[in-house]
């Protein structure tokens, strides 16, 4: 009962977030200097084309009947017309947005693979040298301009060592359609294509690499954190009073534990390895959504910019709050405080 | 008189004990040099760069792309201008972002966070709402969209990142406050009918500003990394002025061949950065504040 | 046999995909490919895709002659009033149905209708209804005026599969179907295209046309401006071919690889400085003439982007029109200074706006260039760069224009009319092609006087004033003739230019593969 008032509760906000987000874009998005419908149909179109396709759009309806007209289309995934590929927008957020799951998913592991040993490394040797080194570590992550690291990554992998790919997601021209999910690790094993799974892991790896490492640090940081505040608890000391293994104390009655924290973290971080995706994805020519948001921008491909914000947003939401449930399944004390957005 | 004496001296030689406490650590320390010298380097930039000019429009093509030397420590660029002195003019856009969206962001930012926290019901709701709305928006897409959607200009790239950043601060202050307000002494001043302004500013202020000001020198760091992520992607100030994180870009067209123009650069804004956070962490041991980000 | 594939150090690490033992050319195009329907193409990718998925009447050249294709042979009346094409009587789409007369009827309709793309060619010449099939082998074309360079343009006319594009019309005349989908009779077939990021065709083995020795099988289009990825493309073996628009120093580089060759053509198109003549200060004469003084041709040809030197506003490829009189524009500081002491802007700073295309470098190294000689003349500059399309949509104002343009513009059919017309007549004001907003009724006439005479001597004669008057007003600077150059595999060979017809080059059925 109690956690169901509280999905309730927290499904509400969720939803309230959105509706905020989508009027912030929308006002955004209807300040912007020029013609969406002149820009549509280019130059040699005539004044009265540009009328028409104005008011086809609704260009020129009071600006509250423009909005509830964006949003019952978002309702139905209709994100609009894309001036640049001249598709719907729902399509190529369809055909780009498992890409961009793919390279951020895999990018959350390698960095909780790499954090949280960090972490656990630094809390049993706090204030030692492990500590320190860890400690630098994680603020040089945090400082490091993500296109930075992107560049060092592709000219060193990429044209020094020349081992790993440098550019796209696949080998160009292989034959290969990715389906059901869109995402390409996934979709070779179901297929039964070993062959395309190596390939496309091959090409995940520098991105994935350099997109992870801010989160990395963030994950070590905290993950020491909150080791070293269980291992202030009664418990841990009643762990080594009694002679219980060093290994098993660690990892077994501290480290699960002091996992929580991460874990809310991780999907924060979302947010900033979203836009870090942006650079990263430009980067390595890696096509998914946020390349598309890119050219969308420097195209000021108006719908397309829209979508791709309002797909950010809506996956960064639902993202928390799925972390958030778990935590609150885990954790009644969260679920009483209420919502963390 | 005597008094008011008495306070001064105590609160000097509090401050000289922090000074002392903050001086005994090397990295806050460290980060303090990185931060002063980036700004005078920044004021004072016509008077130290090797090549003033080259921060304009100059073109000299006998001279382009060549590699860091005694005359050009980060070498040349495409159109044969001094790289280091366009990075050392860089470090002023930099600045000015940080600074213009801190500016705006920290004071709107505390003082809805304290009004939240200290009045609770509608105004929490509506204010911790709006911060949850925008929290919702990865920083760097937003400001990429409405420098896309304006004209790319600095000034329009600092509104967004500042039309986002409050929120942060918000909701540090706000948590503050709500801690500060259990605490009796507000009870005891709310009982002996001090003005709600007097409680605001006087009793609860004072508790918010290490954490704020631990934030403001991390989130300095911070800005200025997603500042030079939306010039590199194409949406920061004009050319010719100079810019670190355009110049990254433009260089990163030479790859691998003529790395100075991208790598020293991106080592700059790098090196800023880390000054920025150093000095925040030093700042957060200094204050003992924890969970401050 | 295996030409492309696991060249470099990487080879041991890469699985060995199956690599089909045929001919394929990678080659990189820097911006999309925005439509393949042929009532609809405009810019040069979308002419690309065109020429090789769709076949037209006949086509050109390297010499610049008209050649045959769908058609075999063609005759023009007498008094120049119509033209009659018959058509091969093997020539089918690629479905292989045969290609008729009423196809012909049917692609030209659907062009007039959807007026757009190639449209404008036909516009007042050919009106809708005077184009008939005599029967399914022979076409007639009535044109409602004598309009000389009317053969040049049909080219330009792709032919669709009437039946298959009439059953997908929908309520949009398919324009969204062909927007996807190719109903053509050109040497190739759409296989796969991801609109932000490539393209690929492959031969069709039935083509009507047939092929030569070392036929290229496929061709794969990869979408990307960025010189790193050409430069990473070419050193994993990947790349056959690049784009006509990379940087002096990723030409070098791929040549320093050892398997690219560098093949250079000079072109007719044309790469100007277009001058504002609406808006203060370019609507003084004496300014627009300073401007052009202040350019340093020589540094912008040899450094910056190679081309051909160009004197007049026509390239001089249309040599029997060129002017040879006409004054190259020098560059002359001094000179600039005596051009605006004679202005209206005399001893004041004199504000100005650069545009060009946003990301692109050599325009960016050209606009810092014409930034720092107009700064020593006193003018103050600001820089505006804008991505392609917010330019095509400011164009459309004559108060957004900005002062000096950076604008590339080629003949779209090989007649000088295709250079002055759009460029410069009043009634073509209002496009990227004319941001110069003349309006000049002294050019207006001389223009339609060169449209209505058949005599191409007498054209010649009006052809040579109009630069002349042109280069005096001084409306567009002509910087250059665009020097194309590809870096190319050695392996592949059939590139050339052909003259006047926007990317006809890149027909790849006349190219082949020789290892």
């Amino acid at each position: 009962m109690e956690f169901a008032a509280f999905l309730l509760r927290r499904l509400a906000w969720s939803l309230l977030v959105l509706v905020g987000l989508s009027i912030v874009i929308f006002t955004i998005a209807r300040v912007m200097p020029g013609d969406p419908a002149r820009m549509a149909l280019g130059p040699r179109a005539s004044a009265e084309q540009v009328e028409a396709l104005q008011t086809e759009l609704g260009l020129n309806k009071p600006f509250v009947e423009q909005y509830l007209g964006y949003v019952s289309g978002l309702v139905r995934g209709d994100l609009g017309q894309s001036l640049l590929t001249r598709r719907s927008v729902s399509d190529d957020m369809r055909a780009s947005f498992p890409a961009t799951l793919e390279l951020v998913l895999i990018t959350i592991l390698f960095a909780f693979a790499v954090g949280v040993p960090l972490g656990v490394i630094a809390a049993n040797w706090k204030d030692r040298w492990p500590d320190n080194a860890v400690r630098g570590v994680a603020i040089f992550s945090a400082v490091m301009p993500s296109f930075f690291i992107a560049l060092l990554l592709q000219v060193l992998a990429g044209y020094v060592l020349q081992i790993l790919p440098t550019t796209g997601r696949l080998p160009r021209g292989t034959d290969f359609i990715a389906s059901p999910t869109g995402m390409l690790l996934v979709d070779s094993l179901v297929q039964g294509r070993p062959d395309v799974f190596l390939e496309a892991l091959r090409h995940l790896l520098l991105p994935a690499l350099a997109l992870s490492l801010a989160t990395m640090g963030q994950v070590a940081r905290i993950t020491r954190a909150s080791m070293i505040d269980v291992s202030r608890q009664d418990y841990i000391e009643a762990a080594r009073a009694f002679g219980i293994p060093e290994r098993l104390r660690l990892f077994k009655y501290q480290l699960r534990p002091a996992f929580v924290p991460p874990l809310t973290i991780a999907g924060l971080e979302f947010a900033s390895l979203i836009g870090n995706a942006f650079v990263v994805e430009l980067i390595f020519s890696f096509d998914g959504m946020a390349a598309y948001g890119v050219r969308a921008i420097q195209q000021k491909d108006l719908n397309a910019i829209m979508g791709v914000v309002m797909v950010s947003g809506v996956f960064f939401v639902l993202v928390n709050l799925v972390i958030d449930l778990a935590v609150g399944l885990v954790d009644p004390r969260v679920r009483i405080r209420g919502a963390r957005t | 008189m005597s008094d008011l004496d008495l306070s001064e001296q105590a609160a000097l030689s509090n401050a000289w004990q922090n000074w002392y406490r903050f001086s005994r650590n090397p990295t806050a320390v460290i980060g303090a040099i990185i931060v002063v010298v980036a700004v005078l380097l920044a004021v004072f930039a016509p008077y130290i760069v090797p090549y003033p000019a080259d921060a304009g429009a100059v073109v000299d093509f006998q001279h382009r792309h060549l590699p860091p030397s005694w005359e050009h420590w980060f070498g040349t660029d495409n159109t044969g201008r001094d790289n280091f002195s366009r990075a050392i003019y860089g470090l002023r856009v930099s600045l000015a972002l940080a600074g213009v969206v801190l500016v705006i962001a920290v004071p709107v930012g505390t003082v809805l966070g304290i009004l939240a926290g200290y009045f609770g019901g509608w105004t929490e709701i509506v204010i911790m709402r709006l911060t949850d709305i925008a929290l919702a928006i990865p920083p760097l897409v937003v400001a990429l969209a409405v420098a896309a959607v304006l004209e790319p200009t600095l000034l329009n790239s600092m509104l967004a990142l500042a039309s986002l950043w409050w929120t942060w601060h918000a909701r540090l202050v706000y948590s503050v406050t709500r801690q500060v307000r259990a605490q009796e002494y507000i009870e005891a001043a709310e009982t002996l009918g001090a003005s709600k302004l007097h409680i605001l500013f006087r009793e609860i202020l004072p508790n918010v500003i290490s954490p704020v000001a631990v934030k403001t020198s991390l989130d300095a760091g911070f800005v200025i990394l997603i500042g030079a992520a939306l010039s590199y992607l194409g949406l920061g100030v004009r050319p010719p002025t100079p810019d670190l994180g355009t110049m990254v870009a433009n260089g990163a067209n030479f790859l691998p061949d003529f790395w100075w123009e991208s790598m020293l650069p991106a080592t700059v804004i790098l090196v800023l950065a880390l000054g920025f956070n150093l000095l925040g962490d030093g700042l957060r041991d200094l204050f003992d504040v924890e969970d401050v980000r | 046999m295996l030409k492309r594939l696991l060249l470099t150090s990487s080879a041991a690490l890469m699985l060995p995909f199956a690599a089909a033992a045929q001919n394929v050319v990678t080659m990189n195009t820097v911006q999309i490919f925005g439509t393949i329907d042929p009532a609809k193409i405009s810019d040069y990718t979308d002419y690309m895709a065109a020429v090789n998925l769709y076949d037209g009447l006949v086509t050109v050249d390297s010499e610049g002659n008209l050649v045959p294709q769908l058609a075999e042979s063609w005759v023009v009346a007498d008094d120049a009033s119509s033209v009659t094409f018959t058509l091969r009587a093997d020539a089918h789409f690629s479905d292989g149905s045969p290609v008729e007369a009423k196809d012909v009827v049917y692609s030209f309709e659907r062009l007039l209708r959807i007026n757009q793309g190639p449209a404008n060619l036909f516009d007042g010449v050919v009106e809708s209804g005077n184009v008939l099939a005599n029967d399914d082998g022979t076409v007639t074309f009535n044109l409602s005026r004598p309009f000389a360079p009317f053969m040049a343009t049909v080219p330009a006319l792709m032919i669709v599969n009437s039946d298959v594009v009439a059953e997908h019309a929908g309520d949009d005349d398919a324009q969204a179907w062909l927007g996807e989908n190719v109903a053509g009779a050109g040497a190739y077939l759409l296989q796969s295209w991801d609109r932000g990021a490539q393209m690929t065709i492959t031969r069709d083995a039935g083509y009507y046309g047939g092929f030569g020795d070392g036929p290229i099988d496929e061709v794969r289009w990869v979408i990307t401006n960025d010189e790193a990825t050409v430069r990473a493309m070419a050193a994993s073996g990947e790349l056959t071919m690049t784009s006509q628009y990379q940087s002096p120093e990723t030409y070098k580089a791929l040549v320093d690889m050892g398997r690219f060759r560098i093949e250079s053509r000079p072109t007719s198109t044309a790469f100007y400085l277009k001058l504002n003549t609406q808006a203060e200060p370019t609507d003084d004469v004496h300014i627009r003439r300073a401007i052009a003084y202040a350019t340093d041709y020589d540094t912008i040809r040899d450094v910056i982007l190679p081309g051909e030197q160009m004197t007049t506003v026509l390239p001089q490829g249309f040599a029997a029109f060129w002017n040879p009189d006409v004054e190259a524009p020098r560059y002359d500081l001094a000179a600039a200074a005596d051009e605006i002491a004679q202005s209206s802007w005399a001893g004041q700073p004199i504000p100005i706006t650069l545009s060009y295309v946003a990301g692109t470098a050599f325009e960016e190294e050209i606009s810092l260039l014409m930034q720092a000689n107009l700064e020593s003349l006193g003018f103050v500059v600001t820089q505006d760069p804008e991505p392609w399309n917010r330019i095509t949509e400011i164009a459309s104002s004559v108060e957004q224009t900005p002062n000096v343009n950076q604008i590339f513009y080629g003949p779209t059919y090989p007649s000088p009319d295709s250079m002055f017309f759009p460029q410069f007549d009043s009634a073509a004001s209002g496009t990227w092609i004319s941001m110069d907003w003349l309006q000049d009724p002294e050019v207006d006439a001389m223009i339609a006087a060169a449209r209505a005479t058949g005599d191409v001597d007498e054209q010649a004669v009006i052809y040579k004033d109009l630069q002349a008057l042109l280069a005096d007003r001084m409306v567009s600077i002509p910087l250059m003739a665009q020097t194309q150059q590809h870096a190319m595999d050695n392996c592949l060979t059939g590139f050339v230019a052909v003259p006047p017809m926007m990317s006809f080059e890149f027909d790849f059925s006349r190219y082949a593969w020789t290892c």
